[in-house]
């Protein structure tokens, strides 16, 4: 049996004169891929050209070996995704599992006894089965995401796209989480976008960073957060020499410099750490775009 | 993590029957229904004419109807995110929708039946019409509104934005319709004033004279069923159109040109069939 994949071939994406992507080149493989950049960076643009909610405007998109541009391959696509976008809007008056069954239906799951047992597997892999008659609107933004997640685990998708789906969930369900798509990915291409770096520190093999719409970096996690090796030291006082520095919660500074320095005390760097690196340590660079845009 | 697809199995039937759940127990739909039961109910001996009644149901299960399906269709809008990438494509699911009218049509059939018991169609309110001509305007004012007002509301949902839309609708159908009345008031005998009557998705046929007779305006009221038909041909298809690609959507575009067509020909021969001047008996 062939293995799963998604290519991208120079796919870029513009937006009237705007430019959220550009030559993106990608080949994805079963596991974990884990998606970092800054707001704006053009992380949800791709993910949506991924789950086939939007075309390219250059470039090839194949997914599991389907063209999405053509009609009836998209549907093959779409029969094989599952995509938790960035923003869920949820209709007035469901309940979590109405409206899991509702997009199960759409989904093509006809017979109604394998559905139900399916949205109750899926509430339950989220950790939702006790507020499956609850209605949504009376929910908090944690369990609404974890609603919007288990819709995209569906029938166990080959195919999982999910944009930001730990935002506003809590540490332990985050656990939880982390358990259930590190599961999924033994077999499925999952794709997640996040700003929470712990996240795919803890369940990517592989991470790519975007930055206005280009390819970064892209490669193991731990192959990133070795790139920082050295250049992350603790001191009494902010270090001119570092590119960003802050205080922690022990009353130190915590420095990440471009260069390796031997005359201080180092820490094991973590994926924030290199992932600030790569960027040039650029939170002052990243407001300032966010105050641009 | 053993669960297993049921590809291939038609949506359409279970997802049009949960529409139709979800608009039975819509409020504003609910409010419609009871509100065109109680309208007629009664009072039968009272009525002059028929079209002092029999604008109700259009009203309600057509108008209101309309609202209804318009909230349906524009409910799951900002879902579309996630329903928009399933394999049920978008004309699919307004297929779905437009199913739904099928509940408010059987209502205006059930309307139908309990107008005829107080409104026997040899009843002298019908004014001159044969029985036949009298059920035709009844089919055409009660129960074709009832399945033409949810489908213009699911078109409207597919695309428009503004949440108001279909209340301005039905104001502007209400008011044309009244103001189209009155002109054919004073000139009852007029055929382009019949047409501009007829052009309409609900029209008025009689009116009582001042003597107590009634009077029927010039028109086909079987023809007039036709156009409305047309009309809800092309609701349906305009919705459908929204979303639809390639082959689908260039026979969609090719239908709405047949349906078009036969429209305005429906629409010519209603305004000019039947009386060819007012008739009072």
């Amino acid at each position: 049996m062939p293995t799963a994949s998604i290519s991208l071939r120079d796919v870029g994406r513009t937006f009237g004169a705007t430019r959220a992507l550009a030559g993106v080149g990608l080949d994805l493989k079963p596991g974990v891929t884990g998606l970092l950049g800054p707001n704006g960076a053009g992380k949800t643009t791709l993910l949506r050209l991924l789950a086939t909610a939007l075309p390219p405007s250059q470039g090839q998109v194949s997914v599991l070996g389907l063209d999405p541009q053509v009609p009836a391959e998209r549907t093959g696509i779409r029969r094989q995704l599952g995509y938790q976008p960035q923003e869920v809007g949820f209709p007035r008056g469901f309940t979590a599992f109405a409206f899991v069954d509702y997009i199960a239906l759409l989904k093509e799951w006809t017979e109604p006894a394998a559905r139900h047992a399916e949205v109750r597997r899926v509430l339950g892999l989220v950790g939702l089965s006790h507020l499956g008659a609850k209605r949504i609107r009376a929910m908090s933004g944690g369990q609404r995401r974890r609603v919007a997640l288990a819709q995209a685990l569906l029938g166990s998708p080959p195919v999982l796209i999910l944009d930001e789906p730990t935002t506003g969930v809590d540490p332990e369900q985050r656990v939880v989480l982390r358990t259930v798509l590190a599961e999924i990915a033994r077999t499925s291409i999952v794709v997640l976008s996040t700003h929470q770096t712990e996240d795919v520190a803890a369940l990517c093999e592989r991470v790519i960073v975007l930055d206005r719409g280009r390819v970064r970096y892209d490669g193991p996690v731990t192959d990133l957060t070795g790139q920082a090796a050295g250049r992350v030291w603790l001191a009494d006082e902010p270090d001119p020499a570092a590119k960003v520095s802050w205080r922690t919660g022990t009353g130190r500074y915590r420095n990440i410099g471009t260069s390796v320095r031997d005359d201080v005390e180092h820490v094991e760097p973590s994926l924030e750490d290199a992932y600030l690196l790569l960027r040039g340590g650029s939170p002052k660079r990243e407001a300032a775009d966010e105050v641009a845009s | 993590m053993t669960a297993t697809l049921a590809f291939g199995r038609p949506v359409l039937v279970p997802l049009a029957a949960r529409e139709a759940r979800r608009l039975v127990l819509n409020p504003v739909f609910l409010f419609a229904v009871v509100t065109a039961w109680t309208t007629w109910t009664g009072g039968g001996s009272a009525t002059p004419e028929i079209d002092n009644v029999n604008g109700y149901p259009a009203v309600f299960l057509g108008g209101f109807g309309m609202m209804a399906t318009y909230w349906l269709t524009r409910s799951m809008r900002a879902s579309e995110p996630v329903a928009g990438v399933t394999p049920t494509t978008r004309p699919t699911r307004t297929a779905a929708l437009c199913w739904v009218a099928i509940v408010p049509f059987f209502c205006g059939v059930l309307t139908l039946f309990g107008f005829l018991h107080p409104y026997p169609v040899g009843d002298a309110v019908y004014g001159p019409f044969s029985p036949s001509a009298r059920l035709a305007v009844l089919v055409g004012q009660i129960v074709i509104p009832s399945l033409g007002g949810p489908l213009l509301g699911v078109a409207l949902g597919r695309w428009v934005r503004f949440p108001g839309a279909a209340f301005v609708l039905f104001l502007v159908i209400f008011g044309w319709v009244e103001l189209v009345t009155i002109l054919t008031l004073s000139h009852q005998d007029s055929a382009p004033v019949a047409v501009l009557r007829l052009f309409s998705p609900f029209a008025f046929f009689t009116v009582q004279a001042d003597s107590g007779a009634v009077t029927a305006w010039r028109g086909s009221p079987w023809f007039f069923i036709g156009w409305q038909l047309a009309l809800c041909t092309i609701a349906v298809l305009v919705a459908l159109l929204r979303g639809a690609e390639g082959r689908v959507r260039s026979r969609i575009i090719r239908a709405l040109a047949i349906a078009g067509v036969g429209a305005v020909i429906l629409l010519v021969l209603a305004g000019t069939g039947g009386f060819t001047y007012a008739v009072t008996a």
